[in-house]
């Protein structure tokens, strides 16, 4: 039983010294047309998403769907309790107005909002995701602390093109990251 | 040339307002004026029976000094806003607003110019504040205010605000000024000591200065929430109005050419939905608090308000000042789109004026909206004037803090470094 012979490639791993070798890599990686690829840094770099080519997050939508949907159902609540199901006056006052119903679904588009926002950006991460192969990689771990990294995964129609594409690049290291 | 124009143009109105508002003065002391009787009529009946009262059309100099303290607020709602950014500039030592502080000190330095402008109002008083008719003896809601709400004293307290701020606004001005030649820190530090307690004077002041011009109109309300909402609208309609001078002014061949970024244009967009939704939640929580307590001696002031065709007025704001900009805005992008933006700074100028003829007009005018040809030329008389000044001031000194020692980060802290980048690709 061999397991050199069942591991399948997961990624190329080129390894960077500076934030404007690592940035100068990822424009190549942009306009060579990579789709699941990405870039590890110890601190975030500015212009790296223009570099990279990443387009704005869709997580807003998330949270104005979140938003819409807390606003109206808190709305819709309080006309249900106080309108419908236990009508009691108080002070007063109309027993369903948007007037008083607004503090509450106030809070409730807030709160949505934030469920909506969390759970989207979870979504689209692709989280809860409890492995990825490049923990066992020694060299991954300065990814922390010093080093700035270039991952191109072997899902990648592309990634025939990658290990040239690397290699021409300023990366100090290229190597083969296995599943 | 514009600035003379303007001049000539405001020239014209004051000859034209000193003859009727001559005519105004006698009216007022041979009888009691129409929104006297109507807010005595409020004060006992607040649910608002004064519908009965036959409300003789206001006379041309009453007419000219209510369109003129409308349009004198939104004039001050913009000098103050730009004093204001000033100042939480320095509070919070910013680096993004230094290319853009320039305008906004030189807009700061319009305070004496409105202090002058103010001038008409003060006179002409009694014309345009029913309390100053009626003797605090025989009106119980005058007479608790009376320590404040008496010509003298009002008069003093007002000239005193307008000294303080023109103090202030010359000071930051000439600090700024002076870094331009040696660009030395102390000059930063001056400023900054001023703001931490200018933001104090500014709150109080504000609120008293909004209070005697516009609350006073109605002097039986109650609200200490007033001076908040005036500031909520008057600095969402600043940030607008630089967002547009910024634009402007960053134009090729123009003077901020090499200082303004899109994070200049992106921040001041960001904050203008910020004040979106405070003013929204500033303007509601004052009818909210008034509408829950339903206590006579608030709610008349917006009973008044949502007589006749001012309630649509009132629906204009709710939507026009909140919901459609709202909406508008919470795109990220569409900050940046000048075929929104522009429109969207020409409805918050629209909306503001609205703003401010719903807390003056019904005093004049307690059956509905009324507009006459006095609003808009005062309005645009006004405006053009304070702009010519201001332009003239800002010619003389440099466009932008030459040497503040946060420059370089506002220009260059968000932008990607170009040695970073092939040259192929930048």
């Amino acid at each position: 039983m061999n397991m050199e012979m069942t591991a399948r490639p997961h990624s190329l791993l080129a390894e960077f010294q500076t934030p404007a070798d690592v940035m100068a890599a990822a424009i190549q990686c942009r306009d060579a047309g990579f789709s699941k690829w990405d870039v590890y840094s110890p601190f975030p770099i500015h212009g790296m998403d223009q570099a990279m080519g990443v387009k704005k997050s869709q997580v807003g939508w998330f949270t104005f769907t979140g938003g819409f949907i807390g606003f109206f159902s808190g709305m819709t609540m309080i006309w249900w309790m106080n309108q419908y199901n236990y009508p009691l006056v108080v002070g007063g006052k109309p027993l369903f107005t948007p007037l008083y119903a607004f503090p509450v679904s106030y809070e409730m588009t807030i709160l949505l909002s934030a469920f909506g926002t969390l759970f989207g950006l979870a979504l689209l991460c692709g989280l809860p995701r409890f492995y990825n192969p490049l923990f066992r990689n020694k060299r991954f771990k300065k990814a922390t602390d010093d080093t700035f990294f270039i991952c191109i995964e072997a899902a990648d129609p592309k990634f025939a093109q990658a290990r040239t594409l690397l290699e021409k690049t300023a990366a100090k290291n290229v190597e083969l990251v296995e599943d | 040339m514009t600035w003379f124009l303007s001049l000539l143009a405001c020239a014209g109105l004051f000859a034209f307002s000193s003859v009727s508002v001559g005519a105004a003065a006698e009216h007022d002391t041979a009888a009691p004026t129409v929104h006297t009787d109507a807010s005595t009529a409020t004060t006992n009946t607040p649910e608002g029976t004064s519908d009965h009262h036959e409300a003789a059309p206001p006379s041309l100099g009453q007419q000219f000094l209510y369109s003129y303290l409308t349009a004198y607020m939104f004039c001050l709602s913009i000098v103050m806003g730009c004093f204001f950014l000033v100042l939480i500039h320095h509070m919070f030592d910013a680096a993004w607003s230094v290319p853009i502080r320039r305008v906004t000190e030189q807009v700061a330095c319009l305070i004496p110019v409105l202090g002058l402008l103010a001038l008409p109002l003060l006179i002409f008083a009694p014309s345009v504040f029913p309390w100053m008719n009626i003797d605090p003896a025989t009106d119980h809601a005058l007479n608790v205010k009376k320590a404040w709400f008496n010509r003298p004293v009002w008069t003093v307290i007002l000239a005193l605000i307008f000294s303080l701020w023109t103090f202030m606004a010359f000071r930051f001005r000439s600090w700024s000024i002076a870094q331009d030649k040696d660009g030395a820190a102390i000059w930063t530090r001056k400023a900054r000591v001023q703001a931490a307690w200018g933001i104090f004077v500014f709150a109080f002041t504000l609120t008293a200065v909004c209070f005697s011009l516009m609350k006073s109109l109605q002097y039986q309300f109650f609200s200490t929430m007033y001076g908040v909402y005036y500031f909520a609208g008057s600095v969402w309609t600043t940030l607008i109005t630089m967002y547009v001078v910024t634009l402007w002014l960053s134009q090729p061949g123009r003077p901020l050419e090499k200082v303004i970024f899109y994070r200049q244009k992106h921040d001041l967009a960001v904050l203008f939905f910020g004040f979106t939704v405070f003013y929204a939640y500033i303007h509601f929580s004052q009818y909210f608090l008034i509408w829950n307590a339903a206590m006579p001696e608030e709610t008349f002031w917006y009973v008044d308000r949502e007589r006749g065709s001012w309630k649509w007025v009132g629906m204009l704001i709710l939507f026009g000042h909140f919901i459609v900009p709202f909406v508008i805005l919470l795109n990220q992008d569409i900050k940046h789109n000048l075929a929104v933006m522009l429109p969207i700074a020409v409805w918050a100028w629209l909306m503001h004026y609205v703003d401010m003829t719903f807390n003056v007009m019904p005093v004049l005018y307690p059956r509905g909206l009324h507009l006459t040809l006095l609003d808009p030329l005062c309005w645009f008389g006004m405006v053009v004037f304070l702009g010519g000044v201001f332009w003239k001031n800002y010619l003389k000194a440099a466009p932008y803090p030459l040497k503040d020692p946060r420059l370089l980060e506002a220009i260059t802290h968000h932008e990607i470094p170009a040695a970073s980048q092939p040259a192929a690709h930048r």
